[in-house]
């Protein structure tokens, strides 16, 4: 697993200092959406291998939510953005 | 029915007796602190921040965006609680923190040695400058970690935590001979 996770606002820290918080990647459905897509929302998760994107809890330091895009195989951080952040760019 | 409530320190047990003279490596227990947490309003976090440091008698400690503990050397807990209702009434939550943390001050020339057996953090002044502080993980137990000197670190825990935080650093700080004391 990726060891070392640059956090935004607290810098280079040990992947132990974290809770990780599953897939980033969901999109929550509509109220009215049908009991299947809310099934598979809740439930349903694929185990990729290879780049996924994640919520990690920064929960020792500045317990903000980040999303981190790394990789499986490789254990290669691609990216860390804060997890406010993320979302009001997502919305856009 | 009534009660009497003693108000002992966190450390009473651990640091009892007569105190021994203080070693090179010297871990300072602060006997009674004004220690707030502040978290400003979203998107005044800039103008808190601003208020705050305008104080040379407050200390301020960075735990993430928007969100500092306050500590006071010359302020009683009410004192400090005053004077942040006066800097930032309505743009920031405080909350007074004075029993509820415990402030811990290692100095000594093997400061960041008996530091980085704990902490996963680049304590070199290059990386972590005076006045520099943040959230870490100590162990198992997050805390705030501050730099007030070249060889002087300020450690804030939780009450509960406090403890075994102490347990833990004399262990750490056992090959350097580390000797604990409450200040004054």
């Amino acid at each position: 697993m990726a060891s070392l996770i640059t956090c935004p606002h607290c810098g280079v820290r040990p992947k132990e200092e974290f809770a990780i918080r599953g897939d980033a990647s969901l999109i929550r459905p509509a109220p009215s959406a049908s009991d299947e897509a809310w099934h598979d929302y809740v439930y349903v998760r694929a185990n990729p291998r290879g780049r996924t994107v994640e919520h990690w809890h920064h929960i020792a330091g500045c317990r903000r939510f980040l999303v981190v895009e790394r990789d499986t195989v490789t254990h290669e951080v691609y990216s860390v953005v804060d997890g406010t952040a993320a979302a009001r760019e997502a919305r856009r | 029915m009534v009660r009497d409530y003693n108000n002992r320190h966190a450390l009473d047990q651990k640091l009892r007796g007569t105190p021994k003279p203080a070693n090179a490596d010297h871990l300072e227990v602060g006997h009674w602190q004004a220690i707030a947490t502040v978290l400003a309003h979203v998107g005044l976090e800039t103008a808190v921040e601003r208020a705050l440091s305008s104080t040379p008698e407050l200390s301020l400690r960075y735990c993430g965006p928007g969100e500092w503990l306050v500590v006071s050397e010359v302020d009683t807990p009410v004192g400090l609680m005053r004077r942040l209702d006066m800097l930032c009434g309505t743009q920031a939550h405080v909350v007074d923190q004075s029993d509820g943390r415990v402030l811990m001050r290692l100095s000594g020339p093997c400061a960041r040695r008996i530091l980085a057996k704990g902490i996963g953090v680049d304590l070199h002044p290059a990386a972590f400058a005076r006045g520099g502080s943040t959230n870490v993980l100590c162990g198992h137990i997050a805390i705030n970690l501050a730099r007030t000197g070249e060889d002087l670190f300020e450690l804030i825990v939780s009450r509960s935590f406090a403890e075994s935080l102490f347990d833990d650093l004399m262990t750490m700080g056992r090959a350097f001979d580390l000797s604990a004391a409450f200040s004054d």
